[in-house]
């Protein structure tokens, strides 16, 4: 029983909070949020250069072979700073199919997504099937030799930017995976923005043409590479939930000391600190489910799948106490768009919207 | 990073379990806890004479007093077993709460002359803290103790006393000097429950049971030996008892085991809104029984477990509640007939399941545990200062 990060581990955690405080103040974020792109390239290039890009993927493919804690030990980090480079999208949601997948040049597609010259996202979500991702519309028929896609997605996450999108669709009645490049004739992208200032994008396939190689998986192998995928991302984004917690709830401490009424720091009030308290608690809480779901998923823990739903749901209501407690300390700031403060509501009010909300986790729980 | 018990700790679990379910362990006791009826004094005294028996009463004290010396995780891992085996709870009173403090604090007379009953149960113990006007702000007592040659004179109240009325001794926080602070003339006294000028009342509590008493003292004769340690630091030994004791506070195990038999009575209700109640309770449960693994992780690699402590009280607490909630909204309009926790007076018993009736016993009763062991609202006091420090 250990429950220490390793050196390295702790090295990892160090360089990201280094590079966040230097490059990630909220100025510096809101600049980056106003840009056509909506991340920052000079960011993602240091990304790669410091090689964060790799941290996921197996030698083989040039990454360093790294697992779900050191994944979680990134996204705690980008929490606190609410860092909003596609990290999710190209590499932990695309690196997980593309590594799973048959596809014969995956290595180079890796490769380039590693250096950061590619970006990929995952087309999951459509319009009108929920959380039921897999009952999808969006279809890969076959017609003599040649493969076509045909329908639509939605909340492509980094849509905008994507060079390549793996498309989750259906092939003879079930679930199939493939991939589309960007610039595919057929394929038109709508962009938008998210209410916590990323960007996704819509998606229409009309009469995509698919090489054979371009099917990375069918049938159950690509339903479970897809779970796969989505408890990863689960645990990713529970961890970037996490360090944004820890920031709310320490930034909100710090403010009520700072912050003077009545002739007093409004810390000395009793009811504000039982309120930060109940932030810490829920953040603790959170914490250890996201620390036992780490542990789970690191080894392929036949449960894993449970504790990630129960992640999800306390990540999903702790989100909501921390968030709005921390809006509510910092009084008429924590409403002002130009504080930090509200925008770690935003982004947990995003992060419960993604792969299925609490309600729904509490249901896949109760089914178990 | 690594959550897994060890070979040997596993072993150790289950010569635990093998022993619990052994023929030696007192038969009445488990029939009386698998039917959740009252236990006598005599089935306790059984329960922790078994318990001694297999050499496992000192099992959070070190071995040169008689313990066990068992690692963290091995008294995680016994008290985890305690429960499975619904035993009874071991009384903390003699072994974690004054033992301690007798070998931390005691001299050797002392150590030699109260230790090995603890360890026998020779001897109940109770516990003398509250007053009636000093709860939260416990330095505040003021039952009095004057030294008169070799005797102090003791004379005021106690309150809150559970089960005072089987005890032989209690041990009490008194003021032997009216100070500035009110910390400073607080001492700690040995006190034998017959002197005379003791008197028990019970307190009866809302779920109708004799728990806790009152307990008055009127010019009652304390030999001096048995003053623990020095005059006026009694507030050091009673932070120390607070603080040695956290463990298991949280109750993950024996919740369980509650959960486990409220997700069978309501398996076939048909109650959406109950099961995603049921359902949110232990997804709560499983984020409190890692953060205990989280401090015992710390502890087995030599730490201490700090404030963040007080998040197993508050949240075990909240979650023993919502438990017994649970049960009595499962039994629905059945939960109206009660006479109190020994079941009804006349043969016949009343209309509905028979959970109904212990579920509104466990629900009224379990309104002390946000209450006692300083109530959740200080446990919260005591995370603002010593945590977030405002």
């Amino acid at each position: 029983m250990n429950l220490n990060y390793s050196d390295e581990q702790n090295m990892l955690r160090e360089q990201v909070l280094k590079f966040c405080e230097t490059n990630y103040d909220f100025i510096d974020r809101e600049k980056i949020l106003d840009s056509d792109s909506g991340y920052s390239k000079d960011n993602w290039k240091q990304f790669a250069d410091l090689g964060w890009l790799a941290v996921p993927f197996k030698e083989d493919n040039g990454g360093f072979n790294f697992g779900p804690i050191e994944l979680t030990v990134l996204f705690e980090e980008f929490g606190k700073a609410l860092v909003v480079e596609p990290y999710l999208s190209s590499i932990v949601m695309s690196g997980t199919i593309l590594e799973g997948s048959n596809h014969p040049e995956k290595s180079s597609i890796i490769e380039k997504i590693i250096s950061g010259e590619h970006q990929a996202s995952v087309a999951y979500a459509e319009p009108n099937i929920g959380y039921n991702f897999l009952d999808c519309h969006t279809s890969v028929s076959k017609d003599a030799d040649v493969y076509s896609l045909n329908g639509s997605k939605s909340l492509v996450l980094n849509g905008g930017n994507a060079n390549q999108f793996i498309v989750l669709a259906t092939h003879d009645n079930s679930p199939a995976l493939v991939l589309v490049e960007a610039n595919a004739e057929g394929l038109s992208i709508q962009s938008f923005k998210t209410l916590d200032g990323q960007t996704c994008g819509e998606l229409t396939f009309e009469n995509v043409v698919l090489s054979s190689e371009s099917i990375l998986a069918l049938g159950d192998e690509a339903e479970s590479l897809f779970n796969k995928m989505v408890d990863l991302s689960i645990l990713c984004i529970s961890a970037e939930a996490v360090g944004a917690m820890t920031a709310s709830y320490m930034k909100t401490v710090q403010y009520t000391k700072e912050r003077e009424q009545f002739a007093q720091p409004i810390s000395n009030f009793q009811v504000l600190q039982h309120r930060m308290v109940d932030m810490f608690i829920e953040t603790e809480l959170t914490k250890s489910l996201l620390i036992k779901a780490t542990l789970q998923l690191d080894s392929d823990d036949p449960d894993a799948g449970n504790t990630i739903s129960a992640l999800k749901v306390q990540v999903g209501k702790a989100g909501r106490l921390v968030g709005q407690h921390a809006v509510q300390l910092h009084g008429g700031m924590g409403v002002s768009n130009e504080m930090s403060i509200g925008h770690y509501l935003k982004r947990f009010t995003a992060i419960d919207s993604m792969f299925g909300n609490t309600q729904h986790h509490i249901n896949k729980y109760k089914a178990k | 990073m690594d959550i897994s018990f060890s070979e040997q700790d596993l072993q150790f679990q289950e010569e635990i379990r093998a022993g619990l379910n052994g023929s030696e362990f007192p038969a009445h006791v488990r029939e009386k806890q698998e039917k959740g009826l009252a236990l006598s004094k005599q089935d306790m005294i059984d329960f922790h004479k078994f318990i001694h028996s297999k050499g496992w009463m000192g099992y959070n004290w070190p071995v040169e007093y008689g313990g066990t010396g068992w690692s963290p995780v091995q008294i995680y891992l016994f008290l985890n077993e305690l429960a499975l085996a619904q035993c009874p709870t071991i009384l903390p009173f003699g072994l974690s709460m004054v033992g301690p403090v007798i070998y931390t604090f005691g001299n050797q007379e002392q150590k030699d002359r109260f230790l090995p009953d603890i360890l026998e149960f020779n001897t109940w113990w109770c516990q003398g803290y509250s007053e009636p006007g000093s709860g939260s702000d416990l330095a505040s007592l003021k039952t009095k103790a004057v030294l008169e040659g070799d005797h102090y004179i003791v004379n005021g109240s106690k309150t809150w006393t559970t089960l005072a009325q089987n005890a032989d001794w209690i041990f009490c926080l008194v003021r032997t000097e009216t100070t500035q602070k009110k910390q400073e003339g607080i001492s700690f006294l040995l006190i034998d429950m017959n002197s005379p000028g003791i008197e028990v009342k019970p307190i009866i509590t809302i779920d109708g049971d004799h728990e806790v008493n009152s307990v008055f003292f009127t010019d009652v004769k304390v030999p001096a030996d048995q003053l623990i340690g020095e005059e006026g630091k009694g507030w050091t030994y009673a932070k120390f008892l607070l603080a040695h004791e956290r463990f298991g506070i949280a109750g993950v195990p024996v919740v369980k085991v509650q959960l486990e038999k409220l997700k069978n009575i309501t398996s076939d209700y048909n109650d959406a809104d109950l099961s995603r109640k049921i359902a949110e309770l232990e997804i709560d449960l499983e984020a409190l029984e890692f953060t205990e693994l989280r401090t015992l992780a710390a502890m087995a690699d030599g730490g201490h477990p700090g404030a963040e402590s007080s998040i197993l009280k508050i949240r075990g607490t909240e979650i023993q509640q919502r438990l017994t909630e649970l049960f009595v909204e499962a039994a629905g309009q059945y939960i109206l007939p009660y006479e109190g926790p020994d079941g009804f007076k006349s043969n016949r018993t009343p209309a509905g399941p028979d959970y109904a009736s212990p579920s509104v016993a466990q629900y009224l009763n379990y309104r002390k545990t946000s209450i006692y062991g300083g109530s959740n609202e200080i446990q919260k006091n005591i995370i603002a200062k010593a945590i977030l420090g405002v």
